[in-house]
């Protein structure tokens, strides 16, 4: 990227912890704890979980302005100033989060295309440890700033914690960065509720649906290195593959099918995805695990931090029509995001211990995460309009890589319907073959 | 008064998708009146810290959130005991 002039830094301070008086560090909150199990099992491509924004700027603003905003951004909210803290200069086990009330953020100014410096940016892991965890490029148009790109490590926000903080930025450069507003809440606090009271009884909750269902579902959806599917095209290529699906007629069938049976789109495909994992590996009981916003209390909505986890979600296939799937997906579904709020060490002492009960590793390695910021709902849609629209499917390979912490994992987004798989367990004609059929399951369904 | 308190809980927890009118004078249940996953889990918490109850999300118990009458009368006879 070619960088314009010499780095400005961000110059900021904020409220240490509260209150005051307390430590200026936490255990990490469960969904920071969640993430940071995956950062570990998937090093060296742990850039797999950074991603970003560009903020278009409002009105015309100049380097120092969107600056002194951004100085604003991170004094209101704590965790763009909180970074892991080293377990090995400590007696403590497990590694744990500092807030600081003061720092520099180094920022890029370019001129270069924002969604290619946002790659840039996202492309290498954070340091964890060293690093601030969110990474400011401001795009110059002139001598004028067009664009803000915004990179975010995975322990300081999830996808709608970065929607907070940008939109809060927004606010800032707009009003200036002296306007007021009530408190934000903070990463530190949540952490500790989460390991009082109230949140061991929450994690308690959800603990015993981990444990129950872990007890039923199979031991694993996807087998390592089976023997049934060939291995990746080609033998020096990387292992974990993504495809991509764009199908405007899957859009329209999971709509049509949502608006049918009074159910949220995001549910429609959920059980549809369980239901193909099912065809494909033969299970009756299938076990897919959600990622859950996990900002359903009033405390967490607007939370600059990572609140998403993986839920437990278990389909039983003995109904036979996709209606009777879905009937039985609403409730269980409710299931699944409530065990999203979940400590992730009660989790891996139930994984061990109905493990070693039942003499094999239990985890089902296949999720599903509708990262979808605009659902577009249901609504019936014209059985005609659905069929013709079956002519724009196409199906695209836009990443490949060498680890990753799951084996087969669905996610929604704006472009469409991707599945990011371990070849060793699905081959790239499998993964291929999965996605048409979960396109040609919805649109039976809504033309039925 | 709990019934009227539970449609002003779900009128909150939809974001206004729907209004506490709608959900008193609604004759089907809450899913059909587009309520989604994430307003019920919204509601589930609210009606949980307000009123000092754990729902069980089993079938049954799922059905009780879909018709706010049983559930008055739910919450009051756990509020009673």
């Amino acid at each position: 990227m070619s960088v314009t002039g010499p780095t400005p830094y961000v110059e900021f301070a904020g409220p240490g912890s509260a209150p005051s008086t307390g430590p200026p560090t936490a255990p990490l909150t469960w969904g920071q704890r969640a993430i940071w199990e995956a950062i570990v099992r998937t090093a060296p491509d742990d850039h797999y979980f950074n991603f970003g924004r560009v903020l278009k700027v409002p009105g015309s603003r100049t380097v120092a302005e969107v600056c002194a905003a951004l100085a604003a951004l991170l004094a209101r909210h704590g965790a763009f100033r909180t970074r892991m803290s080293d377990p090995l200069r400590t007696t403590l086990a497990e590694p744990y989060q500092r807030l600081a009330e003061k720092g520099r953020l180094p920022v890029v100014v370019t001129t270069e295309d924002p969604d290619r410096v946002l790659d840039e940016l996202a492309a290498r892991p954070f340091d964890y440890f060293g690093e601030w965890p969110v990474r400011v490029a401001l795009v110059l148009d002139g001598d004028r700033v067009a664009h803000v790109v915004l990179v975010f490590c995975h322990l300081a926000a999830d996808g709608l914690g970065a929607e907070v903080a940008l939109r809060d930025l927004r606010i800032l450069l707009l009003r200036g960065p002296n306007v007021r507003r009530p408190a934000a809440p903070q990463p530190l606090d949540l952490a500790r509720r989460q390991a009082g009271a109230e949140g061991r009884r929450a994690a308690q909750t959800a603990a015993a649906h981990w444990e129950r269902e872990y007890r039923r579902i199979p031991p694993t959806m996807f087998a390592a290195f089976s023997t049934s599917s060939a291995p990746s095209g080609s033998p020096a290529g990387p292992p974990i593959w993504r495809a991509l699906l764009r199908s405007p007629a899957l859009e329209l069938a999971v709509r049509s099918i949502a608006a049918e049976h009074a159910a949220s789109t995001s549910t429609v495909l959920l059980t549809a995805v369980a239901e193909l994992v099912g065809r494909f590996t033969g299970h009756e009981t299938c076990a897919v695990l959600p990622i859950s916003a996990n900002r359903f209390r009033r405390d967490t909505t607007d939370i600059v931090a990572t609140m998403s986890q993986e839920g437990l979600f278990t389909l039983d296939r003995r109904e036979a029509t996709f209606a009777g799937l879905l009937r039985a997906a609403g409730p269980a579904a409710l299931r699944a995001y409530r065990s999203a709020y979940h400590d992730p060490a009660d989790r891996n002492r139930i994984t061990a211990s109905v493990s070693a009960e039942r003499g094999e590793p239990i985890h089902p390695y296949c999720c599903f995460n509708d990262m979808r910021f605009a659902d577009p709902g249901p609504a019936r849609c014209d059985p005609a309009e659905i069929t013709a629209a079956l002519a724009q499917t196409s199906v695209t390979w836009p990443m490949s890589q060498d680890k990753l912490n799951c084996r087969f994992c669905v996610h929604l987004t704006a472009e469409g319907v991707s599945l990011t798989a371990d070849t060793r367990c699905l081959s790239r004609p499998g993964m291929e073959r999965y996605l048409l059929e979960l396109e040609a399951l919805l649109v039976e369904t809504a033309l039925r | 008064m709990i019934k009227e308190r539970l449609a002003e809980l779900v009128a909150e927890s939809s974001d206004g998708a729907v209004t506490a009118d709608e959900v008193l004078a609604a004759t089907v249940p809450l899913s059909a009146l587009g309520v989604t996953s994430i307003s019920m889990l919204r509601l589930i918490d609210a009606i949980e810290s307000e009123f000092g109850v754990e729902f069980d999300l089993s079938d049954d118990g799922m059905g009780l959130l879909d018709d706010l009458d049983r559930l008055a009368a739910h919450l009051a006879s756990t509020a009673s005991r």
